[in-house]
């Protein structure tokens, strides 16, 4: 499991994550994860197209992280990129009606400005 | 109506923890692409080994962690329709993964209201056909279905 970021401006993170995120995926990356999209200043895309496994674990990351952003009136969005295996976890937990989920980056970055 | 499993069942013993969790997902995945299982369902059976390990790995107890979980998965065919079980038994404390049906989790109506509790539980029936538990000799015994269509 990798993760990477990149500050787009002042207001914008991408966090990019790779891999598998399985329960031993998540917990390699719930620390560095929850800390990069927490220092973020306004808004957060995390970057799921190479995610090539999505447990609960891992959506559980996603949600504490979402709900930090929003408590402090930010926002994060997801971005799958066409990734058919992660788009369908988010469906069937009902997520991406929680998260705004994106397969454009530049359809989830402007969400964050809106 | 003829039905019959290709192969005998594939077994895997495993501890209790996540990165043998990990390579339990491995045997899986090659165990199932062996019996020509296709790969849309080797990644709902992946999912529900995934959530039915970490449960018992998270609220199974001390007796579950020391004691090895026995991996069970065969593939039966009849006709043109497959079946693959995939069987995990483990020592921890009795919990039915089956009870309620599928979909019973109710869904957070926003983000505010989103909990982490019985997501696991979730995937496990979204992404099953079927569940069957039994608990016997101090076992807890849950048995994940996963059925499709052979194209002729």
């Amino acid at each position: 499991m990798a993760i990477q970021y990149e500050d787009v401006n002042d207001d914008i993170r991408r966090i990019y994550l790779r891999g598998r995120l399985d329960t031993a995926g998540s917990e390699q990356i719930a620390t560095e994860f929850a800390a990069l999209a927490e220092s973020a200043k306004r808004g957060v895309v995390v970057n799921l197209s190479d995610v090539t496994f999505l447990s609960s674990m891992g959506i559980r990351a996603l949600i504490a992280s979402a709900k930090a952003q929003q408590a402090k009136g930010g926002r994060m969005v997801l971005h799958v990129g066409g990734n058919d295996v992660v788009a369908r976890t988010l469906e069937a937990t009902g997520i991406d009606e929680l998260i705004p989920t994106f397969d454009d980056e530049a359809d989830a970055e402007r969400a964050l400005l809106d | 109506m003829s039905s019959s499993a290709t192969q005998p069942p594939a077994e895997l013993m495993i501890r209790g923890d996540t990165w043998d969790a990990r390579r339990a997902s491995t045997w899986l995945a090659s165990v199932a692409l062996a019996q020509s299982v296709p790969a849309a369902h080797i990644v709902r059976l992946d999912h529900c080994l995934d959530e039915a390990l970490a449960n018992v790995i998270a609220h199974g107890g001390p007796t579950a962690l020391a004691s090895p979980v026995r991996l069970q998965f065969s593939v039966r065919r009849s006709q043109d329709i497959c079946t693959a079980e995939l069987s995990v038994a483990d020592a921890g404390v009795p919990f039915d993964a089956s009870a309620g049906p599928p979909g019973s989790t109710p869904r957070p109506a926003s983000l505010a209201e989103a909990k982490p509790e019985g997501l696991g539980l979730l995937m496990i029936r979204k992404f099953s056909d079927e569940l069957s538990y039994r608990r016997s000799e101090g076992h807890n015994h849950l048995t994940i279905t996963v059925s499709w269509t052979e194209a002729a």
